[in-house]
């Protein structure tokens, strides 16, 4: 029976991640699956917090969030252990990896396990404080935006290279399949390094990231402390040090095992599988006081309080966030995000949009919206254009740093201007006719004058990107989408809307 | 001799076939129950039906050149070059008459077809245009393959021989290889070239289109063309767009008609005078649509309608 928990703790990790793929690739056109693509996203207290904290409102979306917070206050921290995607591929790769060697000293993980509670005390105060680099560090986040960023784009290219050999399995000949064109990320080998490197930290201890530096688990830590479902030890224990050396979170001191670090344990439920059968789980009074709980100093709370308010602030002073005018105009949002300053800080970066955008069109930043605005989504016009009757990114936004916005009121709102190179447009420098720009304008703002040469009219432009997506010329374009600083909304015409 | 007897033909039944061959159409005018032999032969070069809802214009413009059977036969493969290239609504007439196309795919399969497979490259996304458009789903319903050229895997590098400028290109495979090629244009104002017609359909077979605007847009409208002649064009002229073309939204017409032929500059040469030539304020000529033009002038077809046997029909 006992085994069988441990089974069945496997087979729902591996079931959760699985469901974590399938909602990535769901995150898609036609986009009609009825549970929201950014579940696990939505279920994140963390990433709940602190985006509510900073759009200084309420999130409706994050609210599942806090039901996964109440379960934990009762039940303990049974996320970490049993539906976190994260702690499940990094369990897999710590079982298949790294096999941790027999050590004849215990590992003395105390200054490490402090770790963890300062790198969240700088998480939270920096995002309260709008510095939201600690996104970066949020398990969800981070798996999703790795695997659409890092790990979607060569899975594209691997299926495109087995298409004739699929074409042949498939019975109704000729079948003819078009290879997916291939999205691609600019940033996709930071996210990917970034991601082993969390992986390879298994090398130090199991799940090192999980016990040492995750945020959304120190989060859920706290609020387990008080977790009415407990761990009880009988005095049959022998001390046999098996519970010690198994458990995943390295919860059970070994010179007392009775006790356990109670906001460690992620309720994995391993050391039920006890020798003289002395562990059992039953729902007991809480208990706030528990075994060896990691001595917090007040002055290693305050220094991580202290860095956590001056990196914002350092941050905040960098030329592309502040009113210094050195803004970034090729920065262009997606249509409906938040003010730029307000985006930044509610943006976790998940990569959800850039997943969902039918023309690869939106991007993960690097530093072109400074260090504060790393990993965050924008339109790059000549890699794909925003398509006129799609909303997607703002439909599968957690957040909400994109609002999700009805088609017609999204096709209305102005991310930028066009402006024509006459030095390189084909039309304007030769005598040649093109005017693909105008053909492809989606809202009549490019016309053509009595010489076939294109014209913008920036009262209908909204920065879509087309015509700098399809501009014949070799290289950079010879129209260019520039941002228009503060989103604004077009004025209706009925051309617009019908015809 | 013994040889060629069992395969050959021999004079005698050359003679003799030639002339009943040639008495047939000569007696089918006179003789009224020959009329089911009419459709064997082919009466004009050019149909246009008028009047009726998309699947009577269809079938009145396809039975006086000898009905679907003289051009898909059973077991063959069909292509048909769809208008499917902006994500836009079908009264939008941006793109083909979703019931028109499922009664093209069904009178290919009635005529024996083994698969039917409807093509475009797509402008906007291509999951956008198929589904706004309704062509997907119309094409899906009739049986039809409906397909999308946005991945290069599809396309294959070949030479043309007889182009002037575009030498090369990377076309749809299947275009190339299918039996039977059927082009099934949309006319529509454009702003670059004037007019879109049936030649500048076949723009959308091409992987890079936006290459051709660095050369010479209707040269190479008129080089793609020569590529592989359509077996049959059937033009969707119900409704037709007069401003903002291609993409649109823009003001529409309602001429009601199906023209069908094999002559893809003849039936360029009458759509184009669908529309009226801003500079001129007439209607367009065939000739001041350049891509026509050349085309006439690469061998496609006859530009000259005088000299095409043109047949009104009314389909209801």
């Amino acid at each position: 029976m006992t085994r069988s928990v441990s089974y069945l703790r496997r087979t729902i990790q591996v079931l959760s991640f699985c469901f974590l793929l399938y909602l990535i690739l769901q995150t898609a056109f036609p986009l009609e699956l009825k549970i929201p693509v950014d579940l696990y996203l939505r279920l994140d207290p963390f990433i709940a917090i602190i985006s509510i904290f900073a759009q200084k409102e309420i999130i409706w979306r994050m609210l599942p969030a806090f039901g996964v917070l109440l379960l934990v206050v009762i039940f303990g921290n049974f996320f970490c252990g049993w539906f976190c995607p994260m702690g499940a591929i990094i369990d897999f790769f710590d079982r298949v990896l790294f096999r941790e060697k027999k050590r004849s000293k215990p590992f003395d993980d105390r200054s490490l396990r402090r770790l963890r509670y300062g790198v969240f005390i700088f998480a939270l105060t920096a995002g309260v404080m709008a510095f939201q680099v600690m996104y970066l560090l949020d398990p969800i986040s981070l798996l999703t935006r790795t695997m659409v960023i890092a790990f979607y784009p060569p899975a594209i290219y691997v299926y495109n290279h087995l298409l004739p050999q699929i074409e042949n399995i498939l019975p109704r000949s000729p079948v003819i399949l078009s290879s997916i064109p291939m999205p691609l990320f600019k940033v996709n080998l930071f996210i990917f390094l970034f991601f082993i490197a969390t992986l390879a930290l298994g090398v130090i201890r199991k799940r090192f990231w999980c016990r040492y530096l995750c945020p959304l688990g120190t989060l859920l830590s706290l609020c387990s402390r008080v977790r009415i479902l407990r761990r009880f030890v009988t005095d049959g224990c022998t001390h046999c040090q098996k519970c010690v050396r198994e458990c995943p979170a390295g919860a059970i001191p070994g010179e007392t095992p009775e006790q356990c670090r109670q906001p460690d344990c992620i309720s994995c439920f391993r050391c039920i599988e006890c020798p003289p059968k002395a562990t059992s789980f039953h729902f007991g009074s809480p208990r706030w006081k528990t075994a060896d709980g990691v001595n917090l100093s007040r002055r290693y709370a305050l220094g991580s309080f202290a860095f956590g308010v001056a990196a914002s602030l350092v941050i905040k002073a960098n030329p592309l966030q502040s009113e210094s005018g050195l803004k970034n105009n090729r920065l262009i949002r997606p249509p409906g995000s938040l003010p730029e300053e307000r985006f930044v800080s509610v943006c976790t970066g998940c990569g959800e949009c850039l997943k969902v955008c039918p023309n690869n069109a939106l991007q993960s930043t690097f530093l072109e919206a400074g260090l504060a605005g790393l990993y965050t989504p924008r339109l790059v016009p000549r890699i794909g254009y925003c398509e006129e009757f799609c909303n997607f990114c703002g439909r599968v936004c957690p957040t909400e740093a994109i609002r999700p916005l009805a088609i017609e009121e999204k096709r209305l709102i102005q991310v930028g201007v066009a402006h024509i190179d006459k030095t390189r447009c084909i039309a304007w420098d030769t005598d040649k006719i093109c005017l693909v720009c105008n053909e492809q304008c989606s809202y009549q703002a490019i016309i053509g004058d009595d010489k076939k040469r294109p014209i913008i009219k920036e009262e209908k432009c909204t920065g879509c990107g087309i015509c700098e997506n399809k501009c014949p010329v070799d290289g950079e374009s010879a129209i260019i989408v520039y941002a228009s600083g503060v989103q604004k909304k077009l004025k209706p015409e009925p051309n617009n809307n019908h015809g | 001799m013994d040889q060629s007897s069992g395969k050959k033909i021999t004079r005698r039944q050359f003679i003799k076939g030639a002339a009943v061959a040639a008495a047939v159409p000569l007696l089918s005018d006179r003789l009224p129950f020959y009329g089911s032999l009419a459709h064997a032969a082919q009466e004009s070069d050019l149909v246009i039906a008028k009047t009726g809802s998309p699947t009577q214009l269809l079938q009145a413009a396809m039975a006086p050149l000898g009905g679907m059977s003289r051009f898909v036969k059973k077991g063959q493969r069909v292509v048909i070059k769809a208008n499917i290239a902006w994500a836009r609504t079908p009264e939008q007439a941006c793109t083909n008459n979703p019931e028109l196309m499922m009664a093209l795919i069904k009178m290919c399969y009635d005529a024996g077809a083994k698969r039917v497979a409807i093509w475009d490259h797509t402008c906007d996304n291509y999951q956008f245009a198929f589904s706004r458009s309704g062509l997907k789903e119309a094409g899906q319903k009739a049986g039809a393959d409906v397909l999308s050229g946005h991945g290069r895997n599809v396309y294959k590098q070949v030479d043309i021989p007889k182009a002037k400028k575009l030498k090369t290109a990377e076309v749809l495979r299947d275009v190339l290889e299918s039996d039977v090629f059927i082009n099934f244009p949309l006319p529509k104002q454009h702003f670059a070239t004037d007019l879109t017609l049936g030649m500048k359909n076949l723009m959308g077979i091409l992987w890079d289109m936006e290459q051709l605007h660095k050369i010479d847009l209707h040269q190479c409208i008129a080089d793609i063309n020569t590529l592989r002649k359509p077996d049959l064009v059937v033009v969707d002229a119900i409704r037709i767009l007069t401003t903002n073309g291609p993409k649109g939204p823009g003001k529409t017409e309602d001429p009601v008609e199906v023209v069908a032929s094999t002559d893809i500059v003849a039936v360029d040469a009458y759509a184009a005078a669908y529309f009226k030539n801003p500079k001129t304020g007439k209607l367009y000529k065939p000739e001041e649509v350049r891509f026509v033009k050349y085309g006439y002038d690469h061998g496609l077809g006859e530009i000259d309608l005088s000299k095409v046997r043109i047949k009104k029909v009314s389909a209801t």
